[in-house]
């Protein structure tokens, strides 16, 4: 059964180190989460997060293109214009359609994407969130009820304020 | 220099106090701003119900007010693109305190800008064949026309900025839900969309702005260059002119970014956020609004140098109307105004201030607005066969739903700042290492 | 039997013409042109499909007045096509540029790209006073408000010659196809056929010495030929 503990800072360096020992201690980047009013970046190595972001937003937007250049062409070839003259499909003067709708795919991309890898909306609302003060960086720690007792050392040794056992808000 | 550091209880109030009530002088001017929009609502109402004739237009003049006012607003809406997306991608800090507000002038102000392919329309009641809808009628929309580009490009450009200014306002609005109560409370936590200030939610979304930002940029970019395009595909004298991209983009930035200084001007008296909005950012905003004056006159200069010297009679005639003939006045006057004051007053460093640079700001608004009337109603008036020329004056309806745009974009402006933080609260918030 | 494709063009001999505007009058009475009232006029909503342009040359005494009738040039290589939104405008197979009203939804892009400034726009539904709508013509449409028009090389005279050429079993002749403003000029100016045809009276008169095009350097390609003698 999991736990929840928490415990604040005041600095990110002294943040980081307690993260740096925890992980030592054998915790995953999925068992910590830092909570904060403002984003705080941690020096490399200590906290990363893996994303793919930039290569889904590019994906997307090059669907989109695919998507747009293939509606122009077939529809422009299903529907019978009359263009008199005037090539059925051309690309150049259709070009800023194509390039506008790519744009809007990345939007629409990195919108979505930002929502999935956020975890906004999926979040599991059974586990407890620890409410956001301005000026304190709170790391959550998820451990088992065995290690929550070294837990709890480590963190206070690491100079964390306030630790305790996270319960849910009602 | 960057403000002293400003204890974050005081950040907080300051910037959450404006949300809190309604004065007097709030209530009457939102009123009278709302009147004069309505106003503008009727004035169209009545074109459409009695046809688009009761406005000035005529043949050969075409386009008129409702064109210069589309192309003005659009170009307003690079506000945002500048401060946040230019401004963000180099990591100049002074820009924290002002990308809201500029993201919310350009979303707003491609709203107003968005409206007026309609208002123009002869039969706005069927703008809709616009669009590429399946049909049983064999119709489809022709995509060749740069008025779809348009169509494309500022459904786009409103998706992108829509997105641009709400994915920064959750973390504020996720702390106001914290606080609010009632039909507040459930606005704030359904925009919040369950953020908790996770590491995992400050990485994803500090990754999304600044692709967002890559993004938006590349599509302001473009919308201005369709919306130069309108004029620029066609063969009409001084109108096909490969300058014409370039010149709107730069003349948009130009005339966004004066909308800023004065929009900001008004936030800092009004919302008494002077330490927010200090001489420092007015002062950094000022000289770049001096360098987009030199460009502009730059490009004005070059377009107006080569039309001349290549002396082709059609063009000449639309040059010599625009710099000597009938429409020399608005043409010097927007030289003065958008070239002459700014050089003073923002050149020589004595007489730049916040006052000098709004007083500048409203000018060149004033001179850009007349730049886009320039490029408009003088070529049309005057076009190839001389026995077709024409004059252009508008008419009451055309006048009205022109100042109610002000109005609705002030008004717009208002609710916005009473609902949400104006300047964002999480990017502002001052540390001890970023004083240098 | 194989029709060959008609390709319609006109030819207007400016030195026959005097500017009488017989050509003016015709148009308004057969294709049910809008009638403006002194104010409209002055406001630049008059329409008139065919117009008759004056150039006055030298000092008095000795002024010289030109006329040009202007009417559409039904262009080969229109610049009102490709801008129009929704395709109201295109070129169908016999070289007209065709303007669908019903499509039109008052873009009026297609107005600022003509040269020639011959398109023209109804500001509001236009309103005969009486009798005159006795005087319309069944077969041309009335245009609503909100709708570009201009000269269609009164399209519904092409199509009633070719149905009656179908009927009789026999091919179009030069000659069978006149439109009103060619129909109406007394001075015998203006002349109308088919270009694909060499021996029409339109194509002789094209390749004539003295055949000209108007703002032909712009590469629009139009189909009316304008005959004046070369100083």
């Amino acid at each position: 059964m999991s736990l929840y503990l928490t415990g604040s800072f005041s600095d990110k360096e002294t943040a980081a180190q307690a993260i740096k020992q925890l992980k030592a201690s054998g915790y995953g980047p999925d068992e910590l989460a830092v909570f904060s009013d403002e984003p705080v970046e941690f020096k490399r190595g200590v906290l990363d997060r893996r994303s793919h972001m930039s290569f889904v937003v590019v994906s997307g937007a090059v669907a989109f293109f695919l998507m747009v250049v293939g509606f122009v062409y077939y529809t422009q070839h299903d529907y019978p214009l009359v263009t008199g003259g005037m090539p059925i499909f051309s690309f150049w003067p259709t070009g800023v359609v194509f390039y506008e709708i790519t744009m809007l795919g990345a939007v629409l991309t990195t919108t979505g994407w930002f929502i999935w890898e956020s975890g906004l909306l999926r979040r599991d609302k059974s586990v407890p969130v620890p409410s956001i003060k301005p000026e304190v960086i709170c790391l959550r720690v998820r451990c088992t009820a065995e290690q929550f007792g070294a837990a709890t050392d480590l963190l206070e040794k690491a100079g964390a304020q306030n630790v305790a056992k996270l319960e849910k808000a009602a | 220099m960057l403000p002293p550091t400003i204890p974050f209880q005081q950040v907080r109030g300051d910037l959450w106090r404006p949300l809190a009530g309604f004065s007097k002088r709030y209530s009457l001017i939102l009123a009278l701003l709302s009147a004069v929009a309505l106003w503008g609502l009727i004035a169209w109402g009545y074109q459409i119900r009695v046809g688009i004739g009761v406005a000035g237009i005529r043949r050969p003049v075409f386009w008129g007010f409702y064109l210069v006012d589309f192309v003005f607003w659009i170009g307003i809406s690079h506000a945002g693109t500048l401060i946040s997306a230019i401004l963000r991608l180099t990591d100049a800090d002074w820009r924290k305190p002002v990308t809201r507000a500029a993201e919310a002038i350009t979303t707003f102000a491609l709203m107003i800008g968005g409206l007026f392919p309609l208002i123009h329309l002869g039969r706005v009641w069927l703008f809709y064949w616009l669009f590429p809808y399946p049909n049983s009628r064999l119709l489809w929309p022709n995509f060749r026309s740069p008025l779809m580009w348009d169509v494309t490009a500022i459904s786009t450009y409103l998706t992108g900025s829509l997105i641009f200014l709400y994915l920064p306002m959750i973390p504020d609005v996720a702390q106001l839900a914290e606080h609010a109560k009632g039909w507040r409370l459930r606005l704030y936590k359904l925009m919040a969309l369950g953020w908790t200030g996770s590491d995992r939610e400050w990485h994803a979304l500090e990754r999304a702005m600044k692709l967002m930002a890559g993004i938006i940029l590349a599509v302001a970019v473009s919308v201005h260059s369709v919306v130069a395009w309108d004029f620029a595909m066609a063969i009409a004298p001084m109108w096909h002119s490969t300058i014409f991209a370039p010149y709107f983009v730069v003349g948009a930035i130009f005339s966004g970014l004066a909308g800023l200084i004065v929009a900001l001007n008004i936030i800092r008296k009004t919302m008494h956020l002077e330490a927010y909005l200090t001489p420092h950012h007015f002062g950094n905003l000022a000289k770049l609004l001096l360098l987009m004056s030199l460009l502009w006159l730059y490009f004005t200069f070059a377009e107006h140098l080569t039309v001349w010297y290549g002396n082709e009679p059609k063009e000449m005639n639309v040059f010599g109307a625009r710099v000597r003939g009938r429409f020399s006045p608005e043409f010097w006057g927007m030289v003065i105004v958008n070239f002459v004051i700014p050089f003073i007053l923002l050149g020589i460093r004595k007489l730049r201030s916040i006052t000098t640079a709004t007083i500048a700001s409203v000018g060149i608004l004033i001179g850009m607005w007349l730049e886009r009337y320039l490029i408009i109603i003088p070529t049309l008036s005057l076009p190839r066969l001389a026995a077709a020329s024409g004059r252009y004056s508008p008419s009451w309806v055309e006048i009205s739903i022109t100042v109610a745009t002000f109005a609705a974009m002030a008004a717009l402006y208002m609710v916005f700042s009473k609902l949400f933080p104006i300047v964002s609260v999480w990017e502002f918030e001052p540390h001890e290492e970023e004083q240098e | 039997m194989s029709e060959q494709k008609h390709s319609w063009g006109m030819a207007i001999d400016l030195d026959r013409c005097t500017g009488c505007q017989a050509c003016v009058a015709a148009c308004h009475s057969e294709n049910n042109l809008s009638v403006s009232d002194a104010e409209s006029a002055a406001k630049g909503r008059a329409v008139h499909w065919i117009r008759v342009d004056r150039y006055y040359e030298g000092e008095f005494p000795d002024v010289r007045v030109k006329y040009r009738p202007v009417l559409c040039q039904q262009c080969d290589e229109a610049p009102c096509e490709p801008v129009c939104p929704v395709y109201a405008t295109y070129h169908n197979d016999e070289g007209l540029n065709v303007q669908v009203y019903n499509r039109c939804v008052g873009t009026r892009y297609c107005g600022n790209n003509c040269p020639y400034s011959v398109r023209f726009f109804n500001w509001f539904d236009p309103v005969w006073a009486e009798p005159l709508p006795l005087q319309h013509n069944p077969d041309v449409s009335i245009r609503e408000g909100g709708v570009m028009e201009k000269c269609t090389f009164c399209i519904q005279r092409i199509n009633r010659a070719k149905d009656e050429a179908r009927t009789d079993g026999r091919a179009l002749k030069d000659g069978d196809v006149q439109t009103a403003c060619v129909q109406s000029c007394p001075a015998e100016a203006m002349v109308f056929g088919d270009l694909n045809d060499p021996e029409s009276r339109v194509s002789q008169m094209a390749k004539s010495g003295r055949a000209t095009q108007l703002l032909g350097e712009l590469g629009t390609k139009p189909k009316v030929f304008y005959l004046e003698r070369a100083k």
